[in-house]
């Protein structure tokens, strides 16, 4: 079809640098779990944190949402404070109970 | 008359035999297979309620043991829910006229479709399935809660299933519509140029996609319980019960709305064609569509007042629940101010999208004693729970079902129903469903419990009544249905247009062609609601 | 038929923009199916963190480890062959694909190994030294079984996914005009890894 297909081809170099990034963070998680046990809550938080700016470059890059039109943006989160909402609400009765 | 007067093949006519149904790409095709079996698992979900009325008829046993009645009511309430409501109106007329009303051909995935509909019949068998599978149906409610559903005998694996491939099945028709809204709009129709049935639709395909997964993965981990033998809501190895009624509304609360919804839609169409005059606040009305299926995620917690869930969470839910109300109340004012000073033709669709409206300001109020957490305390897991959600699922989406019938009867067809018969019918029908269901509103405020196989002399009376009620609504849909039987195959000839409708569906043959349009569909100037013949106010 | 008439928008055409919506909307089903186990495994984690955290001592940090590295770098083998194809490199691009299931053999065969561990001490649900352990350890491992199973799963689709794309590209009905096909096994293989990206370290890195 030829309607405005604009394809955005995305190159292997931006592809590779995410990928050096990605590896980077996990060796990060894995030191900060790994030697900082004894910090508990808090490498908790840094490997949810970590795990988030992984899953972030992964959809933005890998799933090249970084160039898709608006309303992919929309709909992802929608589905993410959807579910945020879930998690907020499940906490709510179980830390008041 | 017909616009133009050149031959052209039916999509009836288009191929022929069995296999030229059964493997069908044709949205229209399949939109009539999901008929024919969704109306006939409402007959069989029908004839089980009958045999409860029945039971109830008298204190003590009338006619069925008490584990027969248990199971009876599950699979009452498993039909009646994943089989006929959650399908009803977006697989039988979604899948019709969501095409014919965009202007194109069909959905956005033909393949998908089918497929769809193959998994809804597979997920009906094994429904079906556990009357001779197992030690018969389930005995836990159509709400499967655990532990119970993890310890009883019966066949609660296969009953769980047969709802995880209809929610699938539910899912894929949702993710077909978004695509299709999105992607196969007539060139100028925008998103807000959409007749409001398609809004109602899209807002329903949204909670299909995003709730459906989560019951999906609820019920897994139901089987997964009770094939290991070892529970993950069991609280004797640390887990919680009260987490299985978490997710089980998670996806139960917003499908309610998956039920609601296409029917408001309907209802959305009727008015206007049925009073010649555009529709008051149209985007009040689409807009209200999105809050409601969006704000409809947010209440679940108001089915679990009672279960022992925390009091801050309890009193959030509250107010979350009475949220919903707001945009369903818009579009009842919308749809009254729609009808102020129209051209109105009292015709049978017309007076089940009002019957609707009657049923549904019942059904809602009803539903904001519930919501309100101290009253519900009262009235949980009483008769009165009972009589609201059949006045919102029947007396609301079946009315809205049935109006849908009567109002695109002649657009499937080509041909046109006994009209006086299918007055009668209504009238029947609204007649007998408020003598079926009001008196368990009143049972439920005397303290009657629901899911009860006896109940005490004092409530007596009123079951009778709702029995007697019970009697009459079943007569009169098989009036209906009969009358509507017979004018498929033997009704007048009647016109493409025969209500004077201007979306797009009216601009196409009675019976449509295979390919829906025989040229391009021409929007209605000024938006798909501005009848030419209106009155000016 | 009677008319040669076709509408611009049919449901029929082919049409790249719908298969990849189509493939979206699909993810977040998919999402929300394990964000159903992740609500489990949150509320559990409060009820029970202790045993959560002892529990997770029981695995093997550097299998999960090298497991992770694994999908990321074939997150990247996957993304690298859907830019081949667009630029009309089809060999570098099937090579690249095969390279991806490769990966995903090699995640599966880590797996069977650690599950295989854990068989072996009598850890899964049902079994002797399961039944043994204290109350929350036992929903730790439920969970770890019952998610990592699931995800396993879905490598396995992804994989069977990435294997269609590639008879394709070889028939030609892929083609860097036509590469809906490879473009939606990216996102859907993009997807299992990053349902993995939380599960490594909801389940290896508590300590």
């Amino acid at each position: 079809m030829s309607d405005e297909n604009t394809v955005h081809i995305t190159s292997y170099k931006e592809h590779i640098s995410t990928w050096a990034a990605l590896m980077l963070l996990t060796f990060m998680t894995v030191a900060v779990s790994v030697f900082g046990a004894e910090l508990r809550t808090l490498s908790v938080a840094t490997a949810m944190i970590i795990a988030t700016v992984k899953a972030t470059a992964v959809g933005y890059y890998f799933m090249h949402i970084k160039y898709d039109p608006k309303l992919y943006k929309w709909m992802m989160g929608t589905v993410l404070a959807l579910f945020v909402f879930f998690m907020i609400m499940l906490t709510i009765d179980y830390l008041t109970r | 008359m017909t616009v133009d007067t050149l031959p052209y093949t039916t999509f009836y006519k288009a191929k022929k035999g069995i296999w030229s149904w059964l493997f069908t790409l044709d949205h229209k095709r399949i939109a009539l297979l999901y008929l024919y079996a969704i109306i006939s698992f409402f007959l069989v979900g029908a004839s089980l309620g009958i045999l409860m009325r029945l039971e109830l008829l008298n204190p003590g046993k009338d006619i069925i043991e008490p584990h027969t009645y248990n199971q009876i009511f599950t699979l009452h309430g498993v039909i009646m829910i994943f089989l006929f409501i959650i399908p009803s109106i977006p697989a039988i007329f979604g899948n019709f006229f969501l095409p014919l009303m965009l202007g194109t051909d069909d959905v956005a995935f033909p393949k998908l479709n089918l497929l769809s509909f193959y998994l809804y019949v597979i997920g009906a068998l094994f429904a079906l399935a556990t009357l001779v599978f197992g030690d018969g149906p389930a005995d836990t409610g159509w709400t499967f809660y655990a532990p119970y559903s993890v310890k009883t005998g019966t066949n609660v694996t296969m009953s769980v299933l047969a709802a995880f491939i209809l929610g699938f099945s539910s899912i894929l028709t949702g993710l077909n519509f978004i695509v299709t809204i999105h992607r196969l709009r007539t060139p100028g129709m925008s998103f807000n140029k959409m007749p409001l049935f398609v809004w109602s639709l899209y807002a329903t395909s949204w909670i299909q996609l995003l709730a459906t997964p989560v019951i999906g993965i609820t019920l897994l981990m139901i089987v997964a319980e009770r094939v290991f033998g070892i529970g993950l809501f069991d609280p004797s190895i640390g887990g919680d019960p009260i987490l299985y009624q978490h997710l089980f509304w998670i996806y139960s609360h917003p499908a309610v709305y998956i039920m609601a919804l296409p029917a408001m839609g309907v209802v959305s169409e009727i008015i206007p064609t049925f009073a010649q005059r555009t529709i008051f606040g149209y985007k009040a009305i689409a807009y209200s569509s999105m809050a409601i299926a969006f704000i409809g995620y947010f209440v679940w917690g108001h089915h679990m007042f009672t279960s022992g869930m925390s009091g801050p969470a309890a009193i959030i839910f509250s107010i979350l629940t009475f949220l919903v109300a707001i945009p369903t109340s818009i579009k009842v004012f919308n749809w009254l101010a729609t009808l102020y000073k129209g051209s109105i033709s009292i015709e049978t669709p017309l007076l089940f999208a009002l019957a609707f409206i009657f049923n549904f300001l019942i059904g809602g109020l009803t539903g904001l004693v519930n919501g309100a957490l101290a009253a519900d305390i009262h009235v949980h897991d009483t008769y009165f729970v009972v009589g609201h959600f059949h006045y919102v699922m029947f007396g609301g989406t079946g009315f809205a079902f049935f109006g849908a019938l009567h109002y695109w009867f002649p657009k499937i067809w080509g041909r046109m129903y006994n009209k006086k018969v299918a007055n009668t019918a209504f009238t029947l029908f609204l007649i007998g469903f408020n003598t079926l269901y009001f008196p368990m509103l009143i049972l439920g405020i005397m303290g009657m419990p629901r899911r009860y196989y006896d109940y005490l002399p004092e409530f007596t009376f009123w079951n009778q009544i709702s029995t007697f009620g019970s009697w009459i609504t079943v007569s009169s849909i098989i009036l209906m249905l009969a009358n509507l039987i017979i004018a498929g195959r033997k009704g007048k000839r009647t016109t493409d247009n025969p209500w004077n409708g201007i979306t797009l569906e009216w601009q196409t043959k009675s019976p449509p062609p295979v390919e829906n349009f025989t040229k391009m569909p021409e929007l209605p100037e000024g938006g798909p609601y501005n009848y030419p013949n209106a009155k000016k106010a | 038929m009677d008319y040669s008439f076709h509408l611009p928008n049919s449901g029929h055409n082919f049409d790249p923009k719908s298969s990849k919506l189509g493939m979206w909307l699909f993810l977040y089903t998919e999402l929300l199916l394990f964000g159903g186990l992740f609500l489990v495994y949150m509320v559990y984690r409060e009820l029970n963190s202790e045993a959560f955290l002892l529990a997770s001592f029981k695995l093997n940090v550097w299998m999960g480890t090298f497991n992770t590295l694994l999908l990321i770098t074939s997150s990247l083998t996957i993304a690298m062959s859907i830019t081949a194809l667009q630029k009309g490199n089809k060999k570098l691009s099937i090579n690249l694909m095969w390279l991806t299931i490769l990966a995903a053999l090699g995640f599966l065969v880590v797996k069977y190994f650690e599950w295989g561990a854990k068989f072996e001490h009598g850890l899964f649900p049902g079994m002797d030294h399961y039944g043994s352990l204290p109350l929350g350890e036992r929903l730790y491992f439920y969970l770890y079984f019952f998610m990592t199973g699931l995800h396993g799963l879905h490598v396995i689709i992804g994989a069977i996914f990435i294997l269609f794309v590639i008879h394709g590209v070889k028939k030609g009905t892929v083609t860097p005009e036509r590469f809906s096909l490879s473009e939606n096994a990216g996102l859907y293989w993009h997807f299992v890894d990053l349902i993995w990206i939380y599960l490594f370290p909801l389940f290896y890195l508590i300590h």
